[in-house]
């Protein structure tokens, strides 16, 4: 991804419209930050704080180590440090990181699990 | 495709962002800020203050933060207990509560406010002596 440009914001559309260029176009659910429902996106989302319901994204989905998420999880790639309730598939890959935990099933043509991964459920790599 | 990595957010590890492309049914809630630049359907309630940009939206019963910054659309009651602020090519429908609530020139914005505020010296010196006007006649 290349890097954004600070004050790309046309003249004279005011605090927010420079606002939005300075962040990264993709969905950030915080530590401190709970979803109860549905997200979907065509963009990337990182969970590191908790979802309840289900997460439908295009690109890659990050749940960082402390993130609780209770959800069926699709996406094009999936990184999972943290902990997983749910069923998760992904076009790509899926990586379950060292320190995570996760309980459901998993379903990708790449899918790795790292020494230190907590992992109960089935693994469907479409052979 | 970009591949998903872990990486650390320590600057704005407890803020959340609807991306442009989002689109959340249910309810938020937490003690972090929020900035929306997708849609939200559903209630919010953060603990820290709630920017929604331009082309973003909430449909929610109600939207509860400390301070909130309203440049996209709003369907709800908005409780802040800081200040409101409805910039220009917000449009919002429902009520307003906040420490102060300013609606800039441009905003759209049809509800009702309720904000404390003093009023200007005139109107209070105004007050009084109709509530004394008052007071005298009863007795």
């Amino acid at each position: 991804m290349p890097p954004t440009p600070k004050n790309a914001g046309a003249p004279g559309r005011g605090a927010n419209a420079r606002m939005t260029e300075t962040f990264m176009a993709s969905t950030v659910i915080g530590a401190g930050i709970t979803i109860e429902g549905e997200i979907t996106t065509d963009e990337d989302v990182v969970v590191a704080g908790t979802v309840r319901g289900k997460v439908t994204a295009k690109e890659a989905v990050t749940i960082e180590a402390g993130a609780t998420v209770e959800a069926d999880v699709s996406g094009g790639s999936l990184a999972i440090a943290g902990s997983l309730t749910g069923n998760v598939t992904a076009v790509e890959r899926v990586d379950l990181q060292s320190g995570s935990r996760v309980i459901g099933n998993v379903k990708a043509a790449r899918v790795t699990i790292a020494d230190g991964a907590q992992f109960k459920g089935n693994v469907d790599m479409d052979v | 495709m970009a591949q998903a990595r872990i990486h650390s957010r320590s600057d704005d590890a407890r803020e959340a962002r609807i991306g442009g492309a989002a689109r959340v049914r249910g309810r938020i809630h937490g003690d972090g800020a929020l900035i929306v630049e997708g849609h939200v359907e559903g209630d919010v309630a953060i603990a820290g203050e709630l920017t929604v940009l331009a082309g973003a939206s909430i449909e929610g019963d109600s939207v509860e933060a400390e301070s909130a910054t309203i440049g996209g659309s709003l369907e709800g009651d908005v409780v802040a207990k800081g200040p409101v602020r409805l910039v220009a090519g917000a449009r919002v429908r429902g009520n307003l509560r906040g420490s102060a609530v300013s609606i800039e020139e441009g905003a759209r914005f049809s509800g009702r406010l309720d904000c404390e505020f003093d009023l200007p010296q005139e109107l209070t010196d105004a007050a009084h002596a109709e509530e004394r006007g008052r007071a005298g006649a009863r007795r």
